[in-house]
């Protein structure tokens, strides 16, 4: 197990070089960069632009140097722990970053828990009573919440939140309480405000998780071992949890790879429509603008942390299910 | 000032309000470490700008997205060296007065006992700490002295009379030199010196500007005076500010509070020292709901943001969010133009592009009439591209230039120009056999764009002539156009549709490659000559001509001349195609908010926005 894990470890190395090449290419595949972007919004707000400057600006931000140049220089310093400068915030990247990071855990937080409050309990039952009316009528209104856009929602949700409620529009709290210290009306705040956030994004991913956890369950439920369970008349809470539900938890425990990058970076889209303090709509901002180091270095972080995640859900498998501890260390 | 003077006389003296201040009592009680305004303020004249005097305190909330955005505090601080006032005519703000002679010296006199918002006073240092300091040197300005403060390439001789006295000299005029300095995005010929030099190498100890290059993450002390010295975006809270407000905030930040400027020049009639509201806070929030916000009144003044199709709903929550809105006209020259590319690469469609006669022919061909009632609910005004009826320079022949639907004129023009062959379906062909179908190249941006040309491609089928549009993005845009690679792109008309002669008239020459219809006869002036191609039509070099007659014109007369030959020209040869003009923009305003005129324009210039209409003069009736 140990030469396993060290062996996953150093092969992390060349995936994330890899991936760090892929980013540092992508962001920067579309024409123009970030000054052309500043000149762009400078034209449109009627502003004249001294091209001349535009010229320096682009050598003050190295804007000039070939690429490959620009790719080492950010690579060395990420390895290092300097994530660069956001052109558009003029501040440190980490700094930018960092000053929403724990907001967006906390919403990531709440809406991981809703889901699986939702979806568990739905996804045992739809499993356990195939085909029945409760099976259908629940399946369907997870599915509804998949298929409704959840910019819809968001925004049905938040008008509904402020004539009926109260709650001010957007954001993860009231004006007065940004950059305060907290106190309790603040929390108070806060939590009034995730209702909506959590609402949309996590019943946006309860319909996935059911399906596949009844679909896992339901193969689980048919094998012979369950029916000899059951014929010797093995309690049915008992004959449920004890092996069936701990089979069909492979899928469950393979996403928590996928799930630490989405702590960090919160729902993208549905932040923006929320207007929610979050990384989400920094990062699509940034893209946008070309603001090449805050984007690059947070897409690194999430593939750090989406390459972390697998390993420890990999390793988590190992000692869950004897089957892929075996056939994983020896196939590779 | 009367307008009068300044057309009459070549040697003159803008002065600030009617009457110097007599010396009443100032309210400037609070915060003793502040000495408050000036011993002589500009005391503004409530009567003219249709006033009432109110009561100093509360707080506004403004909505912004981007942190970049904080920038238009300046903007609507309105705070200038010299600034205009409602009938734009340049007054005397920061500055007591400013005498001029011939547009060629310039001396400027400072307040007396004028502060800094930390206190310090404000005088001739500041101004030479720019001009020797900061201007000429090369490590900081790279891209060399400002453009504006040059005349053939040679920059002004500055002498720093006294402790409140500045002069500007050039050997010939520059009427470019006050108009910069009242730019709603203002030429800074002035820094707080004392703050600044402790970013300077000259002035400040090595060590402690290593240890900040250190701990900022630049590469040299240039990087740092600069990151710290941004007068027009204030993100340094410590930097100090002539402006009616001052950030308090280190950015980045969701929420900017800026706070009332203690030692703030300008006072009202009684003698209370304005800004009357004691703070203004910036919001951020995603522009997407920014509409939505200010409908259920959590803005207490906006106009960026939001636009005229949110007026029904922002009008629905008016009374429950405690708000109105008001429809202001825009400053803009026209809502939207189409912009003939004449340096396109295709070779068949830039010979019809630069034919007078095409341009004129799909001009006329636009039912304007149609479009206004059906996108604009009959509001905005059916014109070409030109100043607007409140500009002195307006004239009907400009505005109403091709503007009228001809079909039949139209077409005879097409046909003369040599596009009279049609092909099965009906449209005009090229020279070289390819239909006449012309592919319009948006940024993309709103819906109004795409839909207002659905209706020119109906239009244009009466003249034989295709329309396919292709909405792109800004930046990619720009770059096809001044690449060549477009045949027509759309865009706003004239920012300066408020053009007064002392304006700048680059708009309408061919100075710079953003420019779509001649990217690259702009960039032919912008470089000096050294890239792009020369214009090689006529009116286009005579336009380039006025531009530079322009930049050492001497008078008002002069400079009316030149702006009416250039528009007599622009609008004869329909460099642009406007659609219409005077499109209108809500303006959402708390009911409690008095001083905000009812009636005003909305441009970045010369009305910064709410800046010409005095912000500092708002308050809150409780």
């Amino acid at each position: 197990m140990l030469r396993y894990i060290f062996y996953r470890t150093m092969v992390m190395i060349p995936t994330l070089i890899l991936a760090s090449i892929v980013i540092f290419t992508i962001i920067q595949l579309p024409p123009g960069d970030y000054v052309e972007t500043y000149i762009g919004e400078l034209l449109a707000s009627g502003e004249t632009v001294d091209l001349a400057r535009v010229e320096y600006l682009r050598e003050e931000y190295g804007l000039n140097k070939p690429m490959w140049q620009r790719y080492l220089i950010w690579i060395t310093n990420f390895a290092q722990g300097d994530f660069g400068y956001s052109f558009e915030f003029q501040r440190p990247v980490s700094e930018v970053v960092g000053n929403r990071l724990w907001l967006t855990m906390l919403v990531s937080f709440f809406t991981i828990i809703l889901t699986w409050v939702i979806a568990f309990p739905i996804g045992i039952y739809s499993a356990t009573h195939q085909y029945s009316w409760g099976d259908y009528g629940l399946t369907f209104l997870g599915l509804l919440g998949m298929a409704t856009p959840n910019f819809l929602l968001a925004l049905v949700m938040m008008y509904l939140a402020k004539t009926y409620f109260g709650v001010s529009i957007g954001g993860l709290m009231d004006k007065e309480f940004v950059d305060q210290p907290m106190s309790w009306p603040k929390f108070w705040s806060i939590m009034e405000h995730l209702i909506v956030p959590t609402i949309v994004i996590g019943t946006a991913g309860t319909a996935a998780m059911i399906r596949r956890l009844r679909a896992n369950l339901l193969d689980e439920l048919q094998k012979q071992y369950v029916i000899t369970a059951k014929a010797k008349g093995v309690r049915p809470f008992k004959a449920l949890v004890k092996y069936p539900l701990r089979m069909s938890l492979n899928f469950f425990v393979a996403d928590i790879g996928s799930l630490l990058p989405a702590i960090i970076s919160g729902a993208e889209i549905v932040a923006i429509v929320l207007s929610l303090q979050t990384t989400g709509p920094l990062l699509i901002a940034a893209l946008q603008s070309q603001d090449m180091y805050l984007a690059g270095s947070f897409l690194m972080f999430l593939a750090t942390l989406t390459v972390i995640g697998v390993l420890l859900s990999d390793i988590a498998l190992g000692f869950l299910d004897p089957r892929i501890r075996l056939s994983g260390g020896a196939s590779k | 000032m009367l307008n009068g003077t300044l057309k009459l006389k070549t040697a003159l003296s803008i002065v600030a309000g009617a009457a110097l201040w007599a010396g009443t009592a100032l309210n400037t009680s609070i915060g003793t470490a502040f000495a408050g305004a000036p011993e002589e303020p500009r005391v503004m004249d409530f009567a003219a700008a249709d006033k009432q005097i109110g009561k100093r305190g509360g707080q506004i909330n403004l909505l912004m997205a981007k942190p970049k955005d904080i920038r238009m505090m300046t903007v609507y601080g309105g705070a200038r060296l010299v600034a205009y006032d409602q009938t734009f005519q340049l007054q005397a703000d920061i500055l007591k007065k400013i005498d001029i002679e011939d547009n060629k010296d310039f001396t400027l006199h400072l307040r007396k006992g004028h502060l800094w918002s930390d206190g310090q006073p404000f005088t001739s240092e500041d101004f030479r700490y720019w001009w020797e300091d900061v201007a000429n040197n090369a490590a900081l300005m790279k891209g060399g002295i400002p453009r504006q403060l040059l005349v053939n390439g040679k920059p002004p001789k500055v002498e720093f009379i006294d402790s409140h006295t500045i002069s500007y000299a050039w050997d010939e005029p520059n009427p470019l030199f006050l108009t910069a300095l009242a730019a709603a995005r203002p030429t800074y010929i002035y820094m707080p010196a004392h703050y600044m030099k402790q970013f300077h190498e000259k002035y400040a100890d090595p060590a402690k500007i290593a240890a900040l290059v250190e701990s900022e993450r630049v590469q040299a002390w240039s990087n740092l005076h600069q990151r710290f010295g941004r007068q027009y975006r204030p993100e340094n809270p410590d930097l100090p500010t002539l402006q009616p407000w001052r950030n308090t905030t280190k950015m980045p930040s969701e929420r900017v509070i800026f706070k009332r400027n203690e030692n703030y020049h300008r006072v009202d009639p009684e003698g209370t020292q304005l800004p009357y509201l004691d703070e203004v806070i910036v919001n951020m929030s995603s522009s997407q709901i920014i509409a939505a916000k200010a409908g259920t009144g959590e803005t207490d003044l906006q106009g960026r943001y939001i636009r005229f199709d949110n007026y029904a709903f922002l009008k629905k929550g008016a009374e429950e969010g405690n708000y109105k809105v008001l429809l202001w006209p825009s400053g803009r020259g026209s809502e939207m133009v189409l912009l003939p590319n004449m340096n396109t690469k295709d070779e068949g469609f830039r010979a019809a592009m630069q034919d007078r006669r095409v341009r004129q022919a799909l001009s006329l061909a636009i039912d304007r009439t149609e479009i206004n009632e059906t996108i604009f609910f009959g509001l905005a005004r059916e014109t070409a591209n030109s100043v607007l009826p409140s500009s002195p320079l307006y004239k009907e022949e400009y505005a109403g230039a091709f503007a009228t639907r001809d079909v039949d004129v139209a077409n005879k023009l097409l046909d003369e120009a040599g596009y009279a062959n049609r092909n099965d379906e009906g449209l005009r062909t090229l020279p070289d056999g390819r239909p006449f179908q012309i592919i319009v190249e948006t940024a993309g941006e709103s819906s109004q764009e795409t839909d207002i040309l659905q209706l020119v491609t109906d239009h244009w089928k009466a003249i034989g002539v295709k329309l396919f549009v292709k909405p792109s993005q800004r930046d990619i845009l720009r770059g096809r156009v001044s690449n060549g690679e477009t045949v027509m792109s759309t865009w706003q008309g004239l920012n300066r549709g408020l053009a007064t002669p002392e304006m700048n008239p680059e708009e309408l020459a061919p100075v710079s490659p953003v420019q779509a219809q001649w990217p690259s006869w702009g960039l032919h002036f912008d470089s000096k000559g050294t890239a792009g191609e020369e214009p090689t039509l006529e009116p286009v070099k005579k336009l380039a001509g006025l531009y530079s007659n322009w930049r050492t014109a001497a008078n008002y007369d002069e400079q009316t001349k030149i702006w009416q030959d250039m528009l007599s020209i622009f609008t004869e040869e329909v460099f642009t195609i406007g659609i219409v003009s005077g499109g209108l923009q809500p303006v959402v305003i708390n009911n409690k908010l008095r001083n905000v005129p009812e009636e005003g324009v909305w441009a970045f210039e010369p009305t910064l926005y709410f800046g010409a209409y005095m912000p500092d003069t708002f308050w809150l009736d409780e």
